[in-house]
């Protein structure tokens, strides 16, 4: 409930007006069945100028109910829907200042189902706060205190009837908070089931796993069942177990009036209404328990949404540091990088220096950290030991906005935006004009493709990019990498689907139109780095070696094993022809 | 109008297999709701015993038992409605779960049927927002609507039933405000429904936005478009608030406004009363105990229509998500060809012929390709991005049809074999690798589930993964998903190809599976490929040009057409586009 305060005060009006027309409409359902007696009463007494009177308070305060009730809903909707969608949008901008690694921890699937189904629930509680539950604490206590009034020296029957209500509440309300968050855990479990069968749709069909999958999907899909059925079993319970309750109650002080009516012969004639008082309190609690149990299942998400808002981003920007993009230098020293979950550490005591301007090379196998290395630079995350310099500053000094305008970083999987081949672009830099779009994709060689559109730059990109291949993805995803002339750009092995002579183009490109620029690329193969100024060689997360191609030939013998094997591929393909 | 036929539809289909308990349900809540209606007669008896008794007193014959009687029968009427309610409850939660969660697993399993083309024409996040949020309120509904919608329409037209017998004038004044209740609920209702609608199409775009931005992390963090992104989120947040406020706000009216009718109501059933005694119809005494019978009806009357339009926006909410999962259902599926033939192996090879195919029917983009690949053959297709080498990839495997022409194996056109058959004999390395969630193992034996942990061994050295593997934690057992960072991007493409090489496919289809490893890995693959091809008819769709120097023949694919196609010597000698390609290639290297 904390984390909604700060947004209750911006809706102070409204919760002050939901809460008076609520107070409004509950006078009018508890002031009725007076009304209603006095007007029988006059009936049978002829009493027509106060049938009269009655009659019209009847109209004012029904036209009272209504336009209270109205304005009541007014203002919780609008309570609701604002709070929750402040809450949203709360919780979705502490989402982007999460670190790749912080997401990764909750799992994108979860975080959509938080902000999506979590956030419904809360909607839901906020809706019953301002509509019902604050309406049943005045008809509990009206009805309580009336029933205890009509019958004093049957004080305990009420009070043993609300002790025994809140025990059985209690119980109920326990177990239904675990069984809840169980419940949202499954829910995160199927949501990330199909969002993995939609990616890899083409796996699974392929592969003809449909009906493996369905199986799979089944199993999980039975095991929020079998919750729901649960659920569904501890509600079953509750609203019998609340009648009965109420039932005996009500039979046991007819009984014993009963029994004593010779002796209190006035308690007769108030059976009557001492039971409606009783059976009023018993729907008060119905209503409320049916409240409740939505308000826990509330309370279950609201949680969940905390968890997300308490979490704290384990890479930090300096809010103060200095906005201008930094030189294009780079230095690691020492560093050290261990994936959260694994205990192996995966770059281990890195050190080296790189000019700006320099083109870096890193070469090394598969799984030898090259990407790991990559992505510490833009600070997708932080090492676990040592530090990075760009510019000659520390790179935990160094401003968001500033690291992003020095840091340039083209990924290995060439992730595209629905929308328009333009609004992907114009991710690299906001406000490029048409002729830096046209720049950046005939440095990308992606113009020859994007020229041919009649719509060009404004092309649709479809779901999952699904109208571009493998190699247009990549060139598009370079071109937005480039667009801004970072002072650093970073190729993950991000040529992999283009063929070697767009691959060359881009590199011709790039050195002629980002003289500045550093670029590190990634490259699996030593030919795609062989005239950069530099090349670091990897192994098993360890930096063997630096230095140039012809250097590297010299002394490494890693690299030199790379290169020659490199070097019989090719040769056997030429001794093919 | 016909959406709810659509979406009533839906849940027949649902709940026609629950039909027990949906009738025990129907029984047990009248049973339940005449309880409600008896109860307190009896209760009435049991006091007006008791003051019989209690004036009797003088006469100091204090007897009782009358009033036990009525006691008695009070309560067992209750315990009978209370034990009806709780088995209804029970039977109820039961049933309802069961029927979300056949819904939740048909549009599943539907979703396993249809077609990719409706995979790669809507958000993943907008199908995902079914499962998040259409099923949920659907369950919801289903389970605190049936028993209410049943009970208290029982115990409105009893009531209706009830007033018409006792006094038909009365009775009328009664109902005198429902056809306005009607028109004004209709309204407001319509209003309601828009918006609700709306409401959840907004969800649904909210849930597309998320989905697509939270799965592109990486990139918005390292081009810092993160501000700009919640600026987006803020417009599509905004459209749900707003719809949202306006489906509430209507579909929550109803009640207070019928709260409020009642009350009025209560003043015509009186001035209504008074005017039959006033005009001489009844007399005084008739017409004060009819003013006071209809008093009572009248707010029994009122009881359940409040009732009703409370759950309104819950039964509204559903219908719409009924309607949704209905139109999905209605989707076209994948022509399984169920009397197709079988194939078993190829014998002669693989042809396109004459094939002319476009994503959008007015956009051509393969224009008449004919390939044959002889079986046993490996046939390599290059070509500049765009010229519809994937698209070949996606004829061959029935991922979408022909325009025209044909695609045969062994001279039968791929839609006269058995699906299943078809992409059993045909295995597919795709360009980017998708993971699982589950262990390193599940995700090698995806493709063949009944494989030992030997096979799935054997499969992972052929693919040059096994040593990596080794090398965690839990070895074959470590927990990997699309999404944690255990594998590298290669890493993820060895695990693809082990997954291809264990379910041993007659025909194989690479597509640009090499390109992402390293020398000395790619090296160690090929040789592998080179065992796994052997023998085998294989189609490699690559952009490097060493990779594919060994295939039998290679077909030279630009702007949709085929344009030379031979063996490597030859297409060199021709010194056409190939010849230029590979010589671009030679120069880089």
């Amino acid at each position: 409930m904390g984390i909604l305060k700060p947004h209750f005060k911006n809706y102070r009006k409204e919760i002050i007006l939901a809460i008076v027309t609520i107070l409004i409409s509950a006078f009018a359902t508890l002031w009725q069945p007076r009304l209603l007696e006095n007007i029988q009463k006059a009936i049978l007494a002829d009493n027509k100028s106060t049938v009269l009177r009655d009659g019209i308070g009847l109209v004012i305060l029904g036209l009272l109910a209504i336009v209270a009730g109205i304005f009541n809903v007014y203002y919780a909707a609008k309570i609701a829907q604002g709070i929750t969608s402040d809450l949203r949008e709360e919780t979705y901008a502490k989402i982007q200042s999460f670190s790749f690694g912080n997401i990764e921890k909750f799992s994108s699937g979860s975080l959509v189902v938080r902000l999506i189904n979590d956030m419904n629930q809360v909607m839901n509680m906020m809706m019953i706060l301002f509509m019902q539950l604050l309406r049943m604490p005045i008809i509990l206590v009206g009805s309580f205190v009336l029933s205890i009034i009509t019958i004093p020296h049957y004080w305990w029957a009420p009070v043993l009837m609300l002790a025994l209500m809140m025990g059985v509440g209690f119980i109920v309300i326990q177990n239904m908070n675990k069984l809840f968050d169980k419940f949202q855990h499954y829910m995160d479990k199927i949501s990330t089931r199909v969002k993995e069968n939609l990616q890899g749709v083409r796996v699974v069909k392929s592969f003809n796993q449909g009906e493996n999958e369905i199986r799979r999907f089944n199993k999980t899909s039975d095991s929020l069942n079998e919750l729901n059925i649960k659920i569904g079993y501890w509600i079953s319970t509750i609203m019998p177990a609340f009648m009965l309750i109420a039932y005996l109650v009500i039979a046991l002080v007819v009984f014993l009036v009963g029994r004593s009516a010779n002796l209190n012969p006035t308690d007769v004639a108030v059976v009557s209404p001492y039971v409606s008082y009783i059976l009023t309190l018993l729907f008060a609690i119905l209503i409320g328990g049916f409240v409740i149990m939505n308000f826990t299942r509330g309370m279950v998400s609201l949680r969940r949404i905390k968890e997300v808002l308490d979490t704290e981003p384990d890479v930090k920007f300096d809010p103060n540091a200095p906005t201008a993009p930094e030189k294009g230098s780079i230095e690691f020293d020492n560093v050290s990088f261990t994936y959260p979950d694994s205990d192996k550490p995966t770059l281990e005591n890195i050190s080296f220096k790189v000019k700006a301007g320099e083109m870096v090379g890193i070469v090394g196998a598969t799984g030898s950290g090259k990407s790991t290395l990559a992505q510490l630079i833009p600070r997708l995350y932080d090492p676990s030991k040592g530090t990075i310099k760009i510019g000659g500053k520390d790179l935990k000094k160094i401003g968001e906005k500033s690291l992003r305008n020095t840091v340039s970083m083209v990924l290995q999987k060439a992730i595209l935006f629905s929308g328009t081949i333009a609004s992907n672009l114009r991710q690299g830099k906001e406000d490029a004009t048409d002729y830096e779009l046209k720049r950046a994709s005939e440095i990308a060689q992606a113009q020859e493709f994007v020229g041919q559109y009649p719509d060009e730059f404004d092309h649709e990109v479809e779901e999952r990019s699904a109208n571009f291949s493998g190699g247009q993805k990549q060139r598009l995803s370079i071109a937005r990498g480039v667009i801004g002339q970072p002072p650093i750009l970073i190729l993950d092995d991000s040529t992999s689907a283009l063929d070697a002579k767009s691959e060359k183009l881009v590199q011709e490109a790039l050195e002629h139109d980002l003289k500045d620029t550093t670029t590190v690329i990634i490259a699996e193969k030593i030919v795609s780095v062989m005239n950069a100024d530099k090349i670091l060689v990897l192994d098993d997360g360890k930096l063997v070696a630096e230095g140039t191609h012809e250097e590297l030939l010299k002394t490494s013998p890693i690299y030199q094993d790379i290169y020659r094997t490199q070097k019989a591929k090719e040769k056997r393909g030429e001794i093919d022809e | 109008m016909s959406n709810t036929k659509k979406a009533l539809k839906y849940f027949a289909k649902y709940l026609k297999n629950y039909w027990k308990g949906v009738t025990i349900v129907i029984v047990l809540s009248l049973i339940s709701t005449l309880s409600q209606v008896l109860g307190p007669l009896f209760l009435g008896n049991a006091v007006q015993g008791l003051t019989k008794a209690v004036n009797k007193v003088s006469s100091q014959s204090h007897d009782l038992s009358s009033f036990y009687q009525s006691l008695g029968s009070m309560i067992s009427v209750y315990a009978a409605g209370i034990i009806a309610s709780f088995i209804a409850w029970m039977v109820m939660s039961k049933f309802t779960a069961n029927a979300t969660n056949d819904m939740r697993e048909n549009l599943f399993a539907k979703f396993q049927r249809m077609l990719i083309r409706y995979f790669d024409t809507h958000q993943d996040g907008k199908l995902l927002s079914l499962f998040n949020s259409d099923l949920d309120n659907i369950f919801n509904a289903l389970n605190n609507a049936i028993f209410e919608i049943i009970s208290q329409g029982a115990l409105l037209i009893g009531t209706i039933i009830m007033m018409f017998i006792v006094n038909p004038t009365m009775a009328i004044f009664t109902v005198a405000t429902t056809p306005f209740i009607v028109i004004v609920s209709v309204f407001i209702m319509k209003k309601a429904r828009i918006y609700l609608d709306k409401q959840q199409d907004k969800i649904s775009d909210l849930n597309g936005y998320v989905n697509e931005q939270i799965n592109g992390e990486k990139v918005i963090i390292t081009n810092g478009l993160q501000k700009k992104s919640v600026q987006n989120f803020r417009k599509y947040n905004n459209d749900v608030r707003r719809a949202m406020f306006k489906g509430q706000f209507y579909s929550g009216m109803l009640f207070p406004l019928l709260q409020g009718i009642s009350l009025l109501n209560l003043a015509i059933v009186i001035g209504g009363g008074a005017w039959l005694i006033v005009s001489g119809q009844v007399s005084q005494a008739v017409g004060l105990g009819l003013i006071v019978a209809f008093v009572e009806y009248s707010q029994t009357y009122f009881q359940p229509l409040t009732q009703l339009t409370s759950i309104y926006s819950m039964t509204q909410l559903a219908l719409t998500g009924a309607r949704r999962l209905a139109t999905v259902e209605e989707q076209d599926e994948e022509n399984t060809v169920p009397n197709g033939k079988v194939l078993k192996g190829i014998k002669k090879g693989v042809k396109l012929e004459n094939v002319h195919f476009g994503y959008d029917k007015d956009k051509e983009i393969l224009h008449g390709v004919s390939i044959d690949v002889d079986k046993g053959k490996s046939v390599a297709v290059v070509g500049p991005t765009g010229s519809g080498k994937t698209t070949i990839m996606n004829l061959i495997n029935r991922f979408y049809d022909v325009n025209s022409g044909k695609v045969t194996f062994d001279g039968i056109d791929v839609r006269d074999i058995t699906l299943e058959s078809l992409r059993n004999n045909v295995g597919i390395v795709l360009q980017d690798s998708v993971l699982f969630t589950g262990t390193v193992e599940d995700n090698i034996k995806y493709g063949k589930p009944t494989a030992s942990r030997d096979e799935v061994i054997a499969a992972a050295k052929e693919a040059n993964i096994h040593d990596f593997i080794m090398t965690l934690p839990d070895g074959y057992d470590t927990q990997v998903s699309e999404e944690n960072s255990v594998f590298s991007t290669g890493q993820k493409q060895l695990i693809s190809i082990a997954r291809t090489i264990l379910t041993n496919p007659e025909f194989l289809i690479l597509d640009e599976a090499t390109s992402n490893v390293d020398t000395v890995t790619e090296a160690k693959i090929q040789k592998a490929m080179d065992a796994v091809i052997a023998g085998r008819t294989s189609f490699v769709i690559a952009h490097r040009l060493k990779t594919i120097l060994n295939s039998d023949k290679i077909v030279v694919l630009k702007d949709g057409n085929v344009i030379e196609e031979g063996n490597h010597d030859e297409l060199i000698k021709k010194h056409g586009f190939y010849y230029s390609l590979y010589t671009n290639q030679m120069a880089f290297e």
